[in-house]
């Protein structure tokens, strides 16, 4: 059950995660998507998503001379991000103050 | 490591030209990195589809999609415009117009009308673009662009001499003999094929953009559109001389009409869907 939900890991938001610190090419995003959030991207999904999030002028693309093109996030994105983490850390307020009503939960 | 990328290279073959022309290398790049084996290039083949289904806006290179397409519909409506002038040598000017069939009529009426008006609006809304090409071989002294640029003049000018000396030494008072107008026929079209292809080969090497390039995009929706109508009015006249007129068909040969007719719609969707695509690239917003 807990993998059918990180399926709904939002691989848009985990790239902007990514890359709210410094910019990063393709294989840096996935390393540190999968070691801080614990969710791998594959190449089909990461190269979709970073499409998506340029096209909407989320994250831009740096100058690089060789094949490993790093990403930045843009203000915008930055401020989509900020948005998101608001109401996903609502969201997991409320989860965690009805489980430990329930459950005595006080959460990791 | 070679049959991964292997597989991905093979993945990324199925995704829009724009978009591999972009990412490619980045995915090959991470794919060395991780080592990604048949789940990345599974992942890839999984996502090719939904990117030609929503195409990223910021991928197109308008332009270059301008030109595609102009380079395809010059050569298509040349196609077109040659099996047009087939359809009048054998009908119209043989004075092939059955009594009791208007249809037929106002088919040759309007093919002609339509086939003028397509050749000027293409001709007036490619001369700034064919002027600007010319100017910049002209100034580069880019002397194979500038022989491209003037092909349209040459190829047909070359046909007609030779044609002029092809009628007086084989034809006779009842014209030329029915290998002959084959012979004839094909030259023919190979001419308007070099024709066109001159334009096409300025604009790939030449990749010339701004308002120019947008008329020239623009003009040739408009006149592959008006050559649909011609399209129409062809199929329209064959098929009518064909059904209630065959004593009228100078050939009298349904297979060789219907072949005819196939070539025409082919010729027709070729050059209208080239067409559009060039011209919705042109009135886009950047």
């Amino acid at each position: 059950m807990t993998d059918r939900l990180d399926r709904w890991a939002d691989p848009p938001l985990l790239v902007l995660a990514s890359l709210a610190d410094e910019p990063k090419h393709g294989y840096a995003i996935t390393q540190d998507v999968a070691e801080t959030m614990g969710v791998r991207l594959s190449a089909g999904t990461l190269y979709a998503v970073i499409a998506r999030l340029e096209a909407r002028g989320l994250i831009e693309p740096l100058e690089s001379d060789d094949r490993r093109r790093p990403y930045r996030i843009t203000m915008a994105g930055a401020e989509a991000l900020a948005q998101q983490s608001e109401r996903m850390s609502k969201v997991a307020s409320v989860a965690r103050e009805r489980l430990s009503t329930r459950l005595g939960w006080a959460g990791a | 490591m070679r049959a991964p990328l292997a597989g991905v290279r093979a993945a990324l073959a199925l995704y829009p030209p724009s978009w591999r022309a972009r990412y490619g290398d980045e995915v090959l790049a991470l794919v060395e990195d991780s080592g990604g084996g048949p789940a990345a290039v599974a992942s890839l083949v999984w996502r090719a589809l939904p990117a030609w289904f929503w195409p990223q806006r910021h991928l197109h290179d308008r332009p270059a999609r301008m030109r595609a397409s102009l380079g395809t519909a010059l050569m298509s409506w040349s196609m077109l415009a040659g099996l047009g002038l087939v359809f009048a040598q054998l009908t119209q000017l043989q004075g092939l117009a059955p009594p009791g069939h208007p249809q037929i009529r106002w088919a040759y009426a309007v093919f002609d009308l339509t086939l003028a008006a397509s050749a000027l609006i293409a001709g007036l809304g490619g001369l700034p673009l064919w002027l600007l090409m010319l100017r910049r071989a002209r100034r580069e002294q880019r002397t194979r662009d500038m022989v491209y640029l003037f092909l349209p003049v040459i190829a047909p000018a070359a046909y007609l001499a030779g044609l002029i000396v092809t009628v007086r030494l084989a034809g006779s008072v009842s014209g030329v003999s029915q290998g002959w107008f084959g012979v004839i026929t094909l030259s023919g079209f190979a001419a308007a094929a070099t024709a066109a292809a001159g334009p096409g080969l300025a604009l790939r090497r030449l990749q010339p953009r701004g308002p120019a390039l947008r008329l020239a995009a623009t003009a040739a929706g408009v006149s592959a559109a008006t050559m649909a109508v011609a399209a129409v009015a062809i199929v329209v006249a064959v098929t009518s001389l064909n059904l209630w007129a065959r004593q009228f068909v100078g050939y009298h040969d349904g297979t060789l009409s219907g072949i005819y007719l196939a070539l025409v719609v082919a010729a027709a969707t070729v050059t209208t869907v080239s067409a559009a695509r060039g011209t919705r690239a042109a009135l886009a917003q950047p």
